[in-house]
């Protein structure tokens, strides 16, 4: 109890200027970066390059974005993986395809959408109703949704041929792909539902204190499954998007944005400990690590060096971050 | 609290120890199975073919060429898959062992080189026939034991080279070329590049602009080559990727930068698309193990030393370890490798061998 009472008094000591200065962290880092690079290499900062960054990066926000709501609430969501896989051979098999006849369009991005939704209901259900940690919970439902995918997958990939999918990943809008749109609209739309929505509030709230929200009369639980269904929904659409990129349906389709997400959410400034941060955070740290990944490459880091100079800049550039908060012993533990 | 503790402690150390005389008893039995070399009957012999997973094409085909060979001689073949797990692979292996193993014949796939050694062992002492693809480390040899019969593996700087000198012919000789690599940590990975880089040596014309890592994976392959491509802008006349999903990443981010066609592609292991990428002619070459035929080979060379057809002593000692022959398919040959299929006369007795380009050294 003495612990939660710490962490609920902590808000009201804060000065409005110390929320500035603790959110400016992350996009300082994010400018400093850019303009090291920018002045390290002149193709790094051409146009076609910076338009690059963000196509590249498309995938990884929605997926951030999703994950952003569960770490809100102090939970932790390893499925995007195996929901991203199961929802990437969903589409590709209902979207016109070198496998069957389907040719659903729109409404096989939908299912696919909601497909991922349901995964993400299960792992709130596990976590709500049979009291399983979020981090089993979630692990279950990824290896669940690999095993649908696999089935799916049935030994020959699926190649898809549906003009409009594959048109999201080429066709391009005032000089970005339609999937930057998507993705940028994924950030307003997570934007909005944090800021505006009682569901958004309440994931802070949980992640913040719990119990206070629990003693107060909310009944917290639909909420956290609500949570982990919009999170869910996301990964959905990660999934349809890495297909559309891709041009095929691959059950690896979501390998290693579980743990990428995390790291630029926690790198944009949201904490694992829940109740701090938000989709605006995170899309900061998905364009920290993008601008990581593309700059050392354009400055000609042997690749043999980049994984670990990759993670000495992550580890300084969240150092950086949390200086403002190193006081709360919950960001350093 | 220390009341029930004493009775739970004696429990568990009972059931402890019984766990563990079960498992001495089974050694013993399945030590005794291996003197009984070759008395298997045709039909009590158990087929196991055990690789990472079903989600990927090379390694679903060669499931289905275990499963069409022991087709071809009345059994079926058992599947098992470890999704890349180690701990998964060994727990599967002990298993297997721990049941009937007088007929078992294992074609296994180890996870890593670490991970031969203790099949190897387990099925030693189980007296299972086995027979490993890829991974081994190099100081484990199949001559040394009973029934690990054979070793087969495929040389990695030789498709290296052949995929690198199709790329230069098809620039002309001349050019920039950029490289994408695999898990840098991986045999396979290495092997390739130094292929590579033997090809360039001898095509003088041809220049690396740039190599990166992209993990064997689609999705990487994808980013690395859009950013490799704005970094270099029209010098890259070609793109060498150490394997086909990383080949068709990279088709990928050059039809999104509307350069299809332009750039030459070269990959390693035909999977089904890059097949037929080489056949429609936006890929230049890739290179072939036949995963169907090693689906097969593994089974078959255990099936015959079972059932007594063909003696452990016979094996040539090159045999026991060896490189196997592999294909380069250009728009030429593709046609041949679209569909994974396997030859039954391969498979006979007398032929298994046939394919061996070479000891491994």
């Amino acid at each position: 109890m003495t612990v939660t009472a710490g962490v609920t008094a902590a808000p009201r000591r804060r000065t409005r200027r110390g929320a500035a200065f603790r959110d400016a962290g992350p996009p300082v880092a994010l400018v400093v970066i850019f303009g090291i690079f920018a002045a390290l290499s002149p193709q790094f900062r051409s146009v076609d390059n910076v338009q690059n960054i963000v196509d590249a990066a498309a995938v990884l926000a929605v997926v951030t974005c999703g994950i952003t709501f569960v770490l809100m609430m102090g939970s932790i969501d390893l499925s995007a993986a195996g929901v991203m896989g199961a929802a990437a051979l969903t589409v590709s098999l209902l979207v016109a395809n070198n496998r069957n006849d389907n040719d659903f369009g729109l409404l096989g991005i939908l299912v696919a959408v909601l497909l991922g939704c349901a995964f993400g209901c299960l792992s709130g259900l596990a976590l709500v109703l049979l009291k399983v940690p979020s981090f089993m919970a979630t692990l279950g439902v990824s290896a669940a949704g690999l095993g649908v995918a696999t089935l799916l997958f049935a030994g020959v990939q699926p190649n898809i041929s549906d003009s409009m999918l594959k048109g999201w990943a080429i066709e391009r809008f005032l000089g970005f792909s339609c999937l930057t749109w998507i993705a940028a609209a994924c950030v307003l739309v997570g934007w909005l539902v944090q800021r505006y929505t009682r569901l958004g509030r309440y994931a802070f709230a949980i992640g913040g204190a719990e119990e206070v929200l629990t003693l107060s009369g909310v009944r917290v639980k639909p909420y956290k499954i609500a949570v982990f269904a919009l999170a869910g929904a996301f990964y959905g659409l990660g999934g349809v998007m890495v297909t559309s990129q891709l041009g095929a349906g691959l059950v690896q389709a979501g390998d290693g944005y579980d743990f990428s997400a995390i790291t630029a959410a926690v790198v944009g400034g949201t904490l694992l400990t829940g109740g701090r941060g938000g989709v605006l955070h995170s899309a900061v740290g998905v364009l920290l690590v993008m601008v990581l990944t593309n700059g050392l490459v354009q400055v000609g880091v042997s690749p043999y060096w980049q994984g670990g100079v990759e993670g000495l800049i992550v580890v300084a550039a969240v150092a950086a971050a949390v200086i403002p908060q190193r006081r709360r012993n919950q960001v350093v533990k | 609290m220390r009341f029930t503790a004493r009775p739970a402690a004696a429990i568990m150390s009972l059931s402890l120890a019984a766990a563990v005389l079960t498992g001495c008893s089974e050694q013993a039995a399945g030590g005794n199975d291996a003197a009984a070399e070759g008395a298997c009957q045709p039909s009590d012999v158990r087929l196991v073919g055990q690789v990472r997973n079903e989600s990927n094409p090379y390694e679903a085909s060669w499931l289905a060429g275990g499963d069409a060979y022991a087709k071809s001689v009345g059994l079926t073949q058992e599947r098992l898959t470890y999704d890349g797990d180690s701990t998964k692979q060994q727990e599967q292996i002990s298993q297997l062992l721990a049941g009937d193993t007088k007929c078992l014949v294992m074609n296994v796939l180890p996870n890593g080189d670490s991970d031969t050694a203790p099949i190897v062992k387990g099925a030693d002492q189980a007296g299972a026939y086995l027979v490993t693809q890829w991974n081994k480390p190099a100081d484990l040899n199949p001559a040394d034991h009973a029934t690990w019969i054979s070793h087969i593996t495929y040389n990695g700087v030789e498709s290296g080279q052949q995929i690198g000198d199709a790329l230069a012919t098809a620039i002309g000789g001349t050019g920039g070329i950029i490289a994408l690599q695999g898990i840098l940590d991986t045999a396979a990975a290495k092997d390739r590049f130094a292929g590579l880089q033997a090809s360039l040596k001898k095509n003088t014309g041809v220049q690396l602009l740039d190599q990166q890592a992209a993990n064997f994976s689609r999705a990487e392959a994808l980013t690395v080559t859009k950013t490799l491509l704005t970094k270099h802008g029209n010098h890259v006349k070609g793109i060498w990727a150490a394997n086909d999903d990383m080949a068709l990443g990279a088709l990928e981010a050059l039809q999104q930068q509307g350069l299809a066609g332009k750039v030459a592609v070269v990959g390693i292991d035909a999977v089904p698309d890059a097949v037929k990428a080489v056949q429609g002619g936006t890929m230049t070459a890739t290179v072939s193990s036949d995963g169907a035929w090693q689906g097969g080979i593994g089974l078959a060379i255990g099936y015959c030393v079972a059932t007594g057809k063909l003696a452990v002593k016979d094996i040539a000692a090159a045999n026991r370890a060896f490189f196997a022959e592999q294909f380069l398919i250009t728009k030429d040959n593709a046609a041949d490798f679209v569909e994974p299929k396997t030859n039954p006369a391969d498979f006979e007795c007398a032929n298994v061998f046939n394919r061996v380009a070479g000891p491994l050294t």
